[in-house]
């Protein structure tokens, strides 16, 4: 036998309608968990003392390992800094007479200073990024 | 049942995980956010009385807590929780049918609260509904007011009371038509009137 979970035909529906307005679910009873974390103590299965330490524990090692994830974020960002800036220098001084002869000797100048402004640019905008952000957290 | 089962399964797989990394603390402070009013429902469903509901429902979650470690994810979390709060109640029928009986004064006081209890005219028409609904058998009143107070999920109320979802699907369908046929007899069966009424 088939049978449907849902009504069909107008009263079917209706009934419907009343049984859920009707069977609303019971609401837990007030200081529910402050009474069963009293029967756990009773029972023996754990203090809250210790549930307490235990978490703090766990947080405290969660801490650590963000802490050692940012150092090594650090590390590597210097790193990368640090090639860069060399690669960097490299490549002007082997690029430096190819641009002085197609650009004059204006070139390398324009060269650093279009580079400066957009080193700049992107300094300014992070910094006020990271105000903007700031504020906002201490609104919130 | 066997949906119902594998999206529970599904559901509380951040549970295994955390159980299986040892986070026992952790496991049990989500399984109570997931299931202690799942279970308070149950509770009160078997038993019929709010005051044992909710002693049995602690006592459920005392024993989940306790027998956390021995958990071995062959059943899934949801009906081994479940399996767990229908024995707190079974026992706690037990309990009931063992006692002694009242005492007058007892008597006098349950009165007392059923005279205090007589409906408004408002929800008379609710209160006709319910005592149709506590003419129907045991298992159909369950099967009804679980469905309904967990949002018609005929999957969750076939893992709470562990009977497979087509049961529950019959009951539902059973208890509907008693119900109907119930108004039609008592020249109850006006839609309009139902559709209007509130508890």
């Amino acid at each position: 036998m088939k049978e449907s979970a849902r009504p069909n035909g107008a009263l079917d529906r209706a009934l419907d309608a009343a049984l859920e307005r009707t069977l609303t679910p019971p609401p837990l009873p007030a200081r529910f968990r402050t009474k069963l974390e009293a029967a756990l103590v009773r029972a023996g299965g754990s203090s809250l003392l210790e549930a307490r330490t235990r978490l703090e524990r766990e947080q405290r090692e969660r801490l650590a390992e963000l802490e050692r994830d940012y150092v090594r974020l650090r590390r590597r960002t210097l790193g990368t800094m640090i090639g860069g800036a060399f690669a960097a220098g490299a490549a002007a001084a082997y690029a430096l007479p190819w641009v002085t002869a197609s650009l004059g000797p204006i070139g390398p100048l324009a060269i650093a200073s279009a580079g400066a402004a957009v080193g700049i640019t992107i300094g300014v905008y992070s910094w006020l990024a990271t105000r903007a952000q700031s504020a906002a957290g201490a609104r919130g | 049942m066997q949906a119902a089962v594998v999206d529970a399964a599904g559901r509380d797989s951040d549970i295994a995980e955390l159980l299986r990394a040892g986070h026992r603390d952790r496991a049990f402070a989500l399984l109570l956010e997931r299931y202690e009013g799942k279970i308070f429902r149950l509770c009160c469903v078997l038993l019929r009385d709010r005051a044992q509901a909710e002693d049995a429902a602690q006592e459920s979650l005392v024993r989940v807590w306790k027998a956390l470690d021995a958990y071995d994810g062959r059943a899934s979390l949801s009906s081994w929780i479940y399996a767990i709060t229908r024995n707190r109640c079974l026992t706690a029928l037990e309990r009931r049918r063992t006692m002694d009986s009242l005492s007058d004064s007892e008597i006098e006081a349950q009165v007392a609260s059923l005279v205090a209890r007589q409906p408004e005219p408002a929800d008379e028409r609710a209160g006709e509904l319910r005592e149709l609904i506590d003419l129907l058998p045991e298992r159909q009143q369950r099967t009804l007011l679980l469905y309904y107070f967990e949002e018609r999920s005929t999957g969750e109320v076939a893992t709470m009371l562990g009977c497979p979802e087509g049961t529950v699907k019959t009951h539902l369908f059973r208890a509907r038509a008693a119900l109907a046929g119930e108004l039609r007899r008592r020249g109850l069966d006006d839609p309009g009137l139902w559709l209007e009424a509130s508890p």
